[in-house]
């Protein structure tokens, strides 16, 4: 009885680690900082694995704590730091709406899911809190694709939202069966690798990764069409 | 399972033979795969004669999941449109071999022509509901890649009208389904049939509405017909012949099934709307057909006609049973089909000739035709066989049907009530009318088309049809010519169809003499013929005894003292109809426009330019301001769809908030 609730109160403290880190993605000027963002987000999601793992002594969980450090806390932040070094251009977030209004917006996101989370269901997780700060990063990482421009940014907002996703799962189900966990960690690091491979694409042909400037071919085809 | 289910198999073997091999076959020998077809459709005739003996035969079932079965099966009903689709598919199929020769994408005209014609059998052999608008979409999108075959910016406009008003007709066609399957608890043609009586009969009335404007819309009556002078003409030839001469019977068939068959006698306002909308669509049809001057629109908006002419004996045949006089009704009934027979030989036979003349013209235009009966002399010979059937003169099919439609219609004064006793001989009046503007509309396709001189360089360089082309017409015309001089065998034919459908029969008696004994009244083809052959062997039996030898002197026509006659100095196309269009411009609204001027006023002119613009009413007037409203509420819409992703992430998140919010 005393070692659970130790181990709550240990994984509520991961869970606001995790939320924090996203909050303080609205704040963050440069993209080199975004992905140390995700990485720390990274850690602190195998971290909030680990702990289970290792007072339930589950070797299931164990293996998915790894494989989370070595695939999204490790491969994926690396790929992303070679292509926004790669990157001649201004290394800035250039986000459409100030950093005050899209904190600000992030707090009203986390009112919302606390909220109309606070009744009516029952997680037999390992934290009080991991399904309301699962589901409040799953909307801060939209929030960030919508508010920012450049596809990197897009792209790392999305990373977050899965993040958001496994924890959901998570704190759901206690540790989904490992070769389900193996497959969806495959899949985030494929989607990454043809993410890059689409921005680099992106700026060969448009000479910039502003997602701006590709709302043009919606409007060609259409007056292709009309 | 019977042994004749051995040529239904058959024919859908062949079938599918006929449209997988052409993608395999040398490109020179591709079009020869057409005889897949034209054994497949002998193969389906004598099974729809089988049927038509009065046999029902359930063919196959299969049952995919509960609600989804697939039960094909026939009866009397269906034997005689299975036996009206395999006499054009074998027609048809013949004269493709030659039509197709300079085709490009030969391989895929043959895919689509043979799943078209499966598409159509499979619907008329549906056993339920669900069979039913799996065949019927399957033929309608089938239909669709055929009229945009050629892939013009014209037939695509074509194409989407079509496919457009035949889909709302088919949510017609669900809609009065459901409606069958909620109130009777079956999907089963059978079934509903059986429970059909115990319907409310203000749900009747609504099955009936929905009915009729669906298979309506497939039929072409008006106002919902507009797609057919597009369609039809955008078409290759040959798939038009069987657009025009079967797949608008499966409009008729619907009508027939659902209507006359499953929710058996109605009101007889029923059979008034339906005479009413009869005689609309044949005056209106053939009115806005004589004013065209494009050969294929032409024949499209004479189907009109004739499909009204048909939902007039149909018409007349439901006012006649819910008065309860059933064997009147019969001969109503009788008459309907007879001309839902005639109009798939003649009307094939009529786009097959158009298909040769366009074919060798490349042009649809009938003012730069002209002078084709010296150089195409067979397609001309057919092309006038089939012109006088469709005129209703006697020899020829046309006329036994129409006969029979006047008497249904004159006999309508038995019924109970007066206002068919009204309506009726209106209806009679409006179909006089009809022929005789079907007279003039068919003098003018052939008169200005065929005779005369070459109006332009594409009619001077016309070359004979091909000889498959030529015997796929003779075919039809000898039917035209054989169900015309003997009407009593045509009917026994279909007159077990008749008699389910109306429960008595029309018992005619003799071989060539079509009597019908309630209004002591006949004609008799076979003696007419006989007169008239007769007659005119007399006449050149007199001339050579009593005229003795005459010298033939040739000399030149009069050409009013200018020194060459040219081709410009025919009558046109615009010119014949004229006195018409002065007539019923109330109807046509018509726009006149003449431009003229003078080397010397007022005798010498230099060009007189005549325009004659009539409206398209039912566009005008009722589907283009729909089609605006609809532009313009997507026209709002579309700001929504701005492309811009961020916009569109947008979406998603307010989504997420709000099923938050509104979760518990």
């Amino acid at each position: 009885m005393e070692k659970s609730f130790d181990l709550s109160l240990v994984n509520d403290f991961i869970s606001i680690g995790i939320l924090l880190t996203a909050i303080a993605l609205n704040t963050l000027e440069r993209l080199e900082s975004c992905v140390k963002a995700y990485t720390y987000n990274s850690w602190l999601l195998s971290l909030l694995i680990l702990v289970p793992a290792v007072t339930t002594g589950n070797p299931h969980l164990y293996v998915a704590a790894s494989l989370t450090l070595a695939t999204k806390g490790i491969m994926i932040p690396l790929f992303l730091r070679k292509i926004v070094s790669q990157q001649k251009m201004v290394h800035q977030v250039q986000p459409y709406i100030g950093n005050l209004l899209s904190l600000t917006l992030s707090g009203v996101l986390i009112t919302i899911v606390y909220a109309s989370l606070s009744k009516g269901i029952s997680v037999t997780g390992f934290s009080n809190h991991a399904l309301k700060v699962s589901i409040a990063v799953i909307l801060i990482g939209l929030l960030i694709m919508i508010t920012r421009r450049k596809a990197i940014t897009m792209v790392v907002g999305l990373l977050f939202m899965e993040n958001g996703l496994f924890l959901t799962g998570f704190s759901l189900t206690s540790g989904m069966p490992v070769i389900i966990e193996l497959g969806i960690l495959f899949d985030v690091l494929m989607c990454v690798i043809i993410l890059g491979v689409f921005i680099v694409q992106i700026r060969h042909k448009f000479y910039s990764v502003d997602l701006d400037a590709s709302t043009t071919i919606h409007d060609q085809l259409t007056t292709l069409k009309g | 399972m019977t042994s004749m289910c051995i040529y239904y198999y058959f024919g859908l073997l062949l079938f599918i033979a006929g449209a997988i091999t052409p993608l395999v076959f040398p490109q020179k020998t591709k079009r020869f795969a057409y005889i897949f077809p034209t054994t497949g459709a002998c193969a389906f005739a004598v099974f729809g004669m089988y049927l038509l003996f009065d046999h029902p035969l359930d063919i196959s079932a299969a049952s995919i999941t509960p609600f989804l079965e697939f039960v094909f099966r026939g009866d009397a009903i269906s034997g005689f449109f299975i036996l009206l689709i395999s006499i054009l598919t074998f027609s048809v199929s013949i004269y493709s071999m030659g039509y197709t020769k300079d085709m490009v994408n030969k391989g895929v005209m043959s895919v689509l022509f043979n799943i078209f014609i499966l598409s159509m059998y499979a619907v008329i052999l549906s056993g339920n509901v669900i069979t039913f608008l799996i065949s019927w979409e399957t033929m309608s999108v089938v239909s669709y890649f055929l009229v945009t075959f050629d892939r013009k910016e014209e037939s695509a406009s074509a194409g989407l009208l079509y496919a457009i008003m035949t889909h709302a007709g088919t949510a017609f066609i669900i809609a009065a389904f459901l409606l069958l399957y909620k109130y009777t608890g079956h999907m089963d043609f059978a079934g509903i049939k059986e429970a059909a009586k115990d319907i409310p009969a203000g749900i009747k009335t609504i099955i009936f509405a929905f009915a009729v404007i669906g298979f309506g819309t497939k039929a072409g009556i008006i106002p919902l017909h507009t797609w057919l002078p597009q369609a039809h003409p955008a078409a290759p030839s040959n798939i038009s012949s069987l657009m025009s001469g079967v797949m608008i019977k499966t409009g008729i068939y619907g009508i027939l099934r659902t209507v006359v068959d499953m929710l058996g006698v109605g009101p007889e306002w029923w059979g008034i709307a339906i005479i009413l909308i009869g005689a609309v669509s044949s005056v209106l049809g053939i009115l806005y057909a004589l004013t065209e001057n494009d050969m294929k629109r032409l024949l499209a908006y004479s189907s009109v006609e004739n499909i009204g002419i048909i939902l007039l004996g149909i018409g007349a045949s439901m006012v006649l049973a819910s008065s309860g006089l059933h064997t009147l009704s019969a001969i109503a009934m009788t008459a309907g089909l007879y001309h839902t027979l005639n109009h798939t030989l003649f009307k094939g036979l009529l786009f097959l000739g158009a298909g040769s003349v366009v074919h060798a013209t490349h042009t649809k235009n009938m003012e730069e035709m002209g002078g084709l009966i010296k150089l195409m002399p067979y397609t001309a010979f057919f092309f006038l066989i089939g012109s006088v059937s469709i005129c209703a003169l006697p020899l020829f099919n046309g006329f036994v049907s129409e006969w029979l439609t006047f008497q249904a219609l004159l006999f309508d004064f038995k019924s109970a009530s007066a206002v068919a006793k009204l309506i009726a001989p209106l209806s009679g009046a409006a179909l006089a009318f009809t022929g005789a503007m079907a007279v003039a509309c068919f003098v003018k396709v052939f008169g200005i088309s065929f005779l005369g001189m070459p109006r332009s360089e594409h009619a001077r360089g016309a070359e004979v049809a091909s000889p498959s082309m030529i015997a796929g017409m003779g075919f039809l015309s000898l039917l035209c010519l054989l169900t015309g001089i003997f009407p009593g065998h045509t009917i026994k034919f279909f007159s077990s169809s008749v008699f389910s459908l109306t429960g008595a029969d029309f018992s005619s008696s003799g071989t060539g003499i079509l009597s019908i004994r309630e209004i002591s009244s006949g004609i008799s083809p076979l003696s007419l013929f006989i007169v008239m052959i007769s007659l005119f062997i007399a006449a050149v039996f007199l001339v050579r005894i009593f005229g003795g030898k005459k010298k033939i002197t040739y000399g030149n026509s009069w050409d009013c003292g200018i020194p060459s006659l040219t081709s410009r100095m025919q009558y046109t196309a615009t010119a014949f109809t004229n006195p018409i269009r002065v007539t019923f411009k109330k109807i046509y609204l018509s726009k006149r426009h003449t431009k003229a001027s003078y080397a010397l006023k007022p005798y010498f002119a230099k060009a007189i330019e005549y325009r004659d613009d009539i409206t398209p009413f039912f566009e005008r007037y009722i589907y283009q301001p729909v089609t605006d409203f609809i532009h313009s509420l997507a026209g709002k819409v579309k700001h929504l769809q701005s492309g811009d992703l961020h916009l569109y992430l947008g979406y998603i998140l307010a989504t997420l908030i709000l099923l938050l919010i509104f979760w518990s």
